[in-house]
């Protein structure tokens, strides 16, 4: 495929309570095995794209940790090329630190790349899509860019503060806004875009000449007019990981296996770094039920409608309800979780009751001992 | 990581034919262990925790699956740079024609020559058909401290048992002087488990003797031990403590396989120090749903349980519907278990398909039934 893969990093509307100051958005541990970056690099490898570069907004470490050389995503590891790019310059402010300011620090690896066309996406889009009949139909249309979006139902609740898109019946994008929850139907700009590799270094530049805190998405609005720029609809499952209630919310419903199919798709696989944990072991008195449950766990409690990540203990007694535990986590005897997300490798021994909500889950912190 | 100066050639040829339809198209050491393993994953994890870079596999009985499976070398991290796994089957030669490997020394008489490429200190053989795991960096320093021309990994059997195996007869230091195949008067009850280290040099010129003797099995244990004997050769019995377990009868594999169940069980698969690696599977962790019970289990990746699973091992992918119970069984990896089924004392072969509301097994039978035909009703 003949484009450059770049998947950009989160702005400040993304905020998933506590999950995040450890770890940037994209490599937060996802449904008991994966993390979230590893669906739309799914994507861009099982689409063929075999440049991809991720640019990372701040502690990189567990990004590097996670992605590698990019060969467990199927990168071929002669003709393909997985770079971690992220502003090596220390930013005088957070704010200072936006996509556009990374994509000019790192300018050189996007000119140098022979792809004629870039695929810009966030991973915080969690959606299964085949992106060679996405720049297919952006070349057959001759729009300038092409912008994904998805149509939804449910825009009180979900992409809350995402960019929403107005279009004429062309499809022909005539303006942006914002999801504030107003009203249920909404077209969501998933912030993923195809463009020649032209434009997008045009674009770049001139978002740093407009403005020091531009984001590529602000250069894209004030663009609305001069640019063609179409919709391109994404049916299916799509969702948006921007904050904790909906981090929770969309790890619960993915239990569900008929809403896993929607994600989840034969011949389309979604890579992630494995552990080679050994199977979970169920033990006699154990009871578990509507769970989704990754390997090498030991669980002798009691786990209902929650999440179980990988090497994660449920001692005796316990109680795990409507929970997403993250990898390496221990839960000791007795102890009660009821909408709880606890990270990883936190041990909850003392403390035997937490309880939240939907939309305020109780957050234990990594590497707690509660 | 530069590894040690031993190379490792693993016996991987045999069908296992007592393990009946589970080696019908694939042999015994690629058949699926413990939900997500191969057998053979046992040996090449351990080489690659013992700091061994050569692995070579040498395959006769149905060996397609097995060679495209031993080639991808870097499932157990054994992808470096001064090493790899070496798929090594029969070959047709120059004025000799095409030959299968007569024997277990044979197999590695007709390697010679990838052996002399490496040219290794030390030969480690090794049969890919067994559970356990074991360190032969700990085994090659043995060899060493007791400067020995062969050493013998052994197990302590119970004596009454002894007979079935082939018994090493040792002095006070754990030299062997006498070899005996099954005896029927068993004088030690110290096992050999198949795992031998041969100073390579010395080994060579044992195998060209082998080869051309006619009246010789070309069979490690039959013929090179009794040479080496023979020739008062320095041979040591190497003492191993832990799970051992050869998994050739469909009962013997069905029992390795509950050995997992039990807490605190010896092979301990979780134990992080010593993993035991296996392919990588793209699939969604396990769901265990709203009506399921699920109790005494071992279920791995990518398995749906949707009925009720007590006391079993459920291998990759494999789905049990509503309704369905398995009891006391191993189910191998793709296999569905339809609604209202009943599976109980049974191994179910992989992506083996059981009719809802079937029944196979019971739970006072004698021996572990094998349910094997692609879809059973």
């Amino acid at each position: 495929m003949r484009a450059l893969g770049i998947i950009n990093f989160e702005n400040s509307n993304v905020n998933i309570g506590g999950l995040d100051d450890y770890r940037p958005a994209p490599a937060i541990a996802f449904l008991g095995r994966y993390r979230i970056i590893d669906f739309i690099l799914s994507n861009y490898t099982n689409s063929g794209i075999d440049n991809v570069q991720v640019y990372c907004k701040e502690k990189p470490r567990n990004l590097i940790e996670h992605l590698g050389s990019g060969s467990h995503y199927n990168i071929n590891s002669k003709r393909g090329k997985l770079r971690i790019l992220y502003g090596e310059k220390s930013f005088s402010s957070p704010v200072y630190n936006h996509d556009v300011a990374n994509y000019m620090l790192n300018m050189q690896y996007i000119e140098e790349d022979t792809n004629p066309y870039v695929i810009i996406a966030p991973s915080y889009f969690i959606y299964s899509l085949d992106f060679s009949t996405v720049l297919q139909t952006h070349i057959e249309s001759h729009a300038d860019i092409t912008a994904l979006y998805t149509s939804t139902n449910d825009a009180k609740v979900q992409f809350l503060g995402c960019d929403t898109l107005e279009m004429d019946k062309d499809k022909k994008v005539t303006g942006f806004g914002t999801n504030r929850g107003k009203k249920k139907a909404n077209t969501i700009s998933m912030e993923a875009y195809v463009m020649t590799k032209k434009l997008f270094i045009d674009l770049v530049k001139k978002a740093a000449e407009t403005s020091s805190l531009y984001w590529l998405k602000d250069i894209i609005v004030d663009s609305v007019e001069e640019l063609d720029i179409r919709g391109y609809q994404v049916r299916g499952y799509v969702a948006c990981v921007n904050s904790a209630s909906e981090y929770f919310r969309i790890n619960m419903e993915l239990r569900d296996r008929n809403v896993a199919k929607g994600l989840f798709k034969p011949g389309w696989p979604v890579y992630t770094q494995t552990n080679d944990s050994a199977p979970t072991t169920y033990a006699t008195g154990s009871c578990v039920k509507g769970s989704v449950v990754a390997n090498g766990c030991s669980i002798e409690g009691e786990v209902t409608d929650s999440v179980i990540s990988r090497n994660v203990t449920v001692r005796k007694g316990a109680i795990v309800k409507d929970s997403i535990i993250l990898p390496g986590a221990y839960i000791g005897e007795n102890v009660k979780l009821d909408h709880v997300i606890v990270d990883k490798y936190a041990i909850i021994h003392h403390v035997k009751a937490l309880t939240g909500t939907d939309e305020e889950p109780v957050y234990v912190k990594r590497r707690d001992r509660i | 990581m530069r590894a040690n100066n031993m190379a490792a050639m693993i016996l991987a040829g045999g069908r296992g034919s007592r393990l009946h339809d589970l080696t019908k198209k694939v042999a015994k050491p690629a058949v699926h262990f413990g939900g997500k393993y191969r057998i053979i994953d046992f040996p090449l994890s351990n080489c690659a925790n013992s700091g061994i870079s050569n692995v070579g596999v040498l395959t006769q009985y149905e060996s397609v699956l097995l060679n495209a499976y031993v080639a991808k070398d870097q499932f157990w991290g054994l992808d470096t740079n001064d090493g790899g796994v070496y798929v090594l089957t029969p070959r047709e030669r120059d004025q000799k024609g095409l030959d299968v490997y007569r024997g277990t020394a044979d197999a590695i008489t007709q390697n010679i020559d990838f052996l002399d490429e490496i040219n290794p200190e030390y030969v480690l053989i090794l049969s890919g058909d067994h559970i356990y795991k074991m360190n032969y960096e700990k085994m090659l320093a043995y060899h060493q401290m007791k400067n020995a021309d062969a050493t013998i990994a052994v197990l302590q059997v119970p004596l009454k048992e002894a007979s079935r195996f082939g018994i090493m007869n040792c002095d006070e230091n754990d030299m062997i002087y006498e070899f005996e195949e099954k005896p029927a008067q068993p004088k030690s009850n110290l096992a050999s488990m198949g795992i031998y280290i041969f100073s390579y040099k010395t080994l060579r010129k044992y195998l060209v003797a082998d080869d051309k003797n006619p009246n010789s099995n070309h069979d490690f244990g039959k013929d090179i031990i009794p040479a080496y004997l023979n020739d008062g050769r320095t041979l040591a019995a190497y003492r191993f403590k832990g799970y051992w377990k050869d998994v050739g009868t469909v009962d013997s594999l069905w029992e390795s396989n509950m050995d997992l169940l039990k807490p605190g069980n010896e092979l301990d698969l979780g134990d992080t120090s010593w993993k035991i690696y296996t392919e990588d599977v793209n699939a969604l962790p396990q769901y265990i749903g709203e009506e399921a019970v699920v109790e005494n289990a071992y279920i791995t990746q990518g398995a749906v349980i949707m009925g009720e699973v007590r006391n079993s091992v459920i291998g990759t992918g494999c789905e049990v519907g509503r309704g369905a119970k398995v009891i006391d069984s191993v189910i191998q990896p793709g296999a569905k278990i339809g609604e209202g089924a009943k599976v109980t004392r049974c191994i179910v072969a992989d992506n083996v398909e059981v009719a809802p509301g079937a029944v196979y097994g019971s739970a006072d039978s004698e021996s572990i039934e094998l349910v094997a035909k692609k879809y059973a009703e």
